[in-house]
């Protein structure tokens, strides 16, 4: 909803992503921010900051396919995974250039969604989750027992630090510059394709599929387009994943990775580009809070042991995900917009 | 050589019904209630924990340790349905999957909190000599658990085809709407369900651990055991006999022929691929229900 005042007079003000100046404003203060945070903030603030972008990617892949079409995809992380094995193939066995191994690595584990989007077209609901559970072992098993000079096998690749000419990307800091970019395309490219066409079907396919089916819509074929792009998104992250820990191996990319994924998605709001924003910096922050807290916690307490500090990681996961799906299913976002639509028709009620 | 052939396939059909009892515990939280319980595996788990409280460290009899087990799981299912499921009647089958998993991760961790992360010894239940038969060495455990998945198959068959509570509890998994409409009473089934399920886990664990060694990671049982639920159909009870059989004959034979060939370890993964295969081309599985679809 548009604050009071505001009309669109053509078709091209209607679709606009940035609605006002004071839209406009916020946008740029914002990136802004995002600029010269690095400059303020302490290097390991950054290294976090480097993982909660490579995050946002794949959570944003995530809720393109879950959050907007509907598919439900329990293997995230698995397709983040092709992608951070593909670009390590490319840069380690071919030795091409960073800025060749992260498209490449996008484009495989689009290949990989699009396998696993073919299935997505017969079958929904819980058995999709489970064809999509089956990605996550199937991975698993192909990197660990295909011969290990292809894929590293248990070893996994070790990378040399990304290259742009004679410029190296081995500090967090220049890292942090890299993926910010990454991300905003990323970012943008997400709300464009969900504003076009594919979007609405998307959205129309999620809301209820046999009656999009009846509107006219390529069921199926949005359906496995879904797929191709939220794991193309999942590999882009995967790709820079790799790039920023320079070591890829495959415990990095669990069910329970994907799982985090989905816990993400849904604090932020399901259906919400910038929930999935949201939803992974906070969770990201938590989580690296608690890992940061924990021996420093075992220090002062010590009866406490670094098993109870993984255990409680657990114990906040579970609890996050029941409580949210049971009080707040919408996650923060709806919260947000309520409150912003108050705001506005303030002090009328609707 | 023969004889090695006859050997593989036996302990691997036995090794398939204990992966049928498990998904027994799909199977009867779905068909009582529509929820597709993932948090199968960390139930299992608990049960054992449960029995390893009990007897092992209290050091109460077995019997009497397996009837507390048994209590405390049925109240756990009933809590469970109490707190999550009873709020999420008739919601999307997304919420539903997605608590379930909430719901794993968070008995898992309970389960670290309370006995942390060390190897247990699991009370041996049944005994441990293998039955032997001329050449054949079968573990009694497994045979005994064969034992129990068939009859508890054709029991829990019996009651959801049969008996008038559990056509009730049908209706309940095909619509929660339209079985409250006729007036069953969908919270009941649903807590019946969990209850039923936190039973057949510990049944389950005593099987699948008797005498072995038991951690949190005993859990995997629970997605080994998904092949063989989808290739029967969520609703069939007598159809994961079948199914479990040859999940677990195809993976004893691949371990024991492919993986030496191959060096690796194709037999963990061969039931997922058999499963994508089921699903593509048959999406209900061997014995599910068909469902017409109406906007």
């Amino acid at each position: 909803m548009d604050p009071s005042g505001i009309f669109s007079t053509s078709y091209a003000r209607d679709r606009a992503l940035i609605r006002t100046r004071a839209q406009w404003v916020a946008l740029a203060l914002f990136i802004g921010i995002l600029l010269i945070y690095p400059w303020f903030a302490s290097a390991r603030l950054v290294a976090i900051a480097n993982l909660m972008l490579v995050t946002s990617i794949v959570v944003v892949g995530l809720q393109i396919t879950t959050g907007y079409a509907g598919q439900i995809n329990l293997g995230q992380a698995a397709f983040m995974g092709v992608g951070a094995y593909a670009a390590s193939v490319i840069e380690v066995k071919a030795g091409l250039p960073f800025w060749v191994a992260v498209p490449v690595g996008g484009l495989v584990a689009a290949l990989a969604g699009w396998l696993f989007g073919l299935t997505a077209a017969r079958i929904k609901g819980f058995y999709l989750a489970l064809t999509t559970i089956a990605a996550q072992f199937i991975f698993h098993f192909m990197v660990l027992n295909l011969p290990s000079d292809w894929l590293g096998g248990v070893n996994g690749f070790s990378l040399q630090p990304a290259q742009l000419g004679a410029f190296v990307f081995n500090t967090d800091r220049s890292l942090y510059y890299l993926f910010l970019v990454v991300t905003l395309v990323m970012v943008f490219g997400a709300f464009g394709i969900l504003r076009s066409r594919h979007g609405r079907a998307f959205v129309a396919v999620r809301d209820d599929d046999v009656a999009a089916g009846m509107m006219g819509v390529d069921v199926a074929g949005a359906k496995s387009r879904a797929f191709v792009l939220g794991a193309f998104y999942a590999g882009i992250g995967g790709a820079l994943w790799a790039y920023q820990v320079r070591y890829v191996s495959v415990d990095q990319f669990t069910l329970f990775n994907s799982i985090w994924f989905i816990a993400m998605m849904i604090v932020g709001g399901l259906g919400s580009l910038v929930g999935a924003l949201i939803g992974t910096v906070l969770i990201r922050g938590v989580q690296e809070t608690i890992t940061s807290l924990g021996p420093d916690l075992v220090e002062r307490i010590p009866s406490l042991s670094s098993d109870l500090i993984f255990a409680s990681m657990n114990v906040f996961l579970g609890l996050i995900i029941t409580l949210f799906l049971l009080l707040e299913p919408k996650g923060l976002m709806h919260r947000w917009n309520i409150l912003k639509a108050n705001y506005r028709l303030w002090p009328f009620h609707h | 050589m023969i004889i090695e052939f006859i050997n593989y396939t036996i302990n691997g059909a036995l090794l398939g019904l204990l992966y049928s009892l498990v998904a027994m515990g799909f199977v009867v939280i779905y068909r009582a209630s529509k929820v597709f319980n993932m948090a199968i595996g960390e139930m299992i788990v608990l049960g054992a924990f449960l029995l390893w409280w009990a007897i092992q460290s209290r050091g109460m009899h077995p019997a009497l340790g397996i009837a507390v087990a048994l209590g405390i799981s049925v109240l756990i299912g009933l809590a469970i349905e109490r707190l999550l499921f009873r709020r999420l009647i008739g919601e999307s089958v997304f919420s539903m999957i997605m608590v379930t998993i909430g719901l794993l991760i968070l008995m898992r961790g309970l389960v670290l909190v309370i006995w942390g992360p060390q190897e247990r010894q699991f009370p041996a239940i049944f005994p441990l000599a293998p039955i032997i038969l001329g050449e054949m060495i079968i573990p009694r455990s497994l045979a005994i658990g064969g034992l129990i998945a068939v009859l508890a198959a054709v029991a829990l068959h019996w009651f959801f085809n049969r008996s008038r509570t559990g056509l009730a509890m049908s209706a309940v998994a095909e619509d929660h709407q339209i079985a409250l409409a006729m007036g069953i009473s969908v919270r009941r089934s649903i807590a019946f369900a969990w209850a039923l399920g936190g039973v057949l886990s510990v049944i389950t664990s005593m099987v699948y651990l008797s005498g072995k060694s038991l951690t949190v990671l005993s859990s995997e049982i629970g997605f080994a055991a998904l092949p063989v639920a989808l290739l029967a159909g969520l609703e069939s009870i007598g159809g994961l006999l079948l199914a479990g059989i040859i999940v677990g004959v195809v993976q004893g034979l691949t371990a024991a022929y492919i993986d030496p060939l191959i060096g690796g370890n194709a037999a963990a993964v061969v039931p997922y691929i058999f499963m994508l295969v089921v699903l593509v081309v048959r999406p209900t599985g061997m014995f599910g229900w068909k469902r017409i679809e109406r906007v």
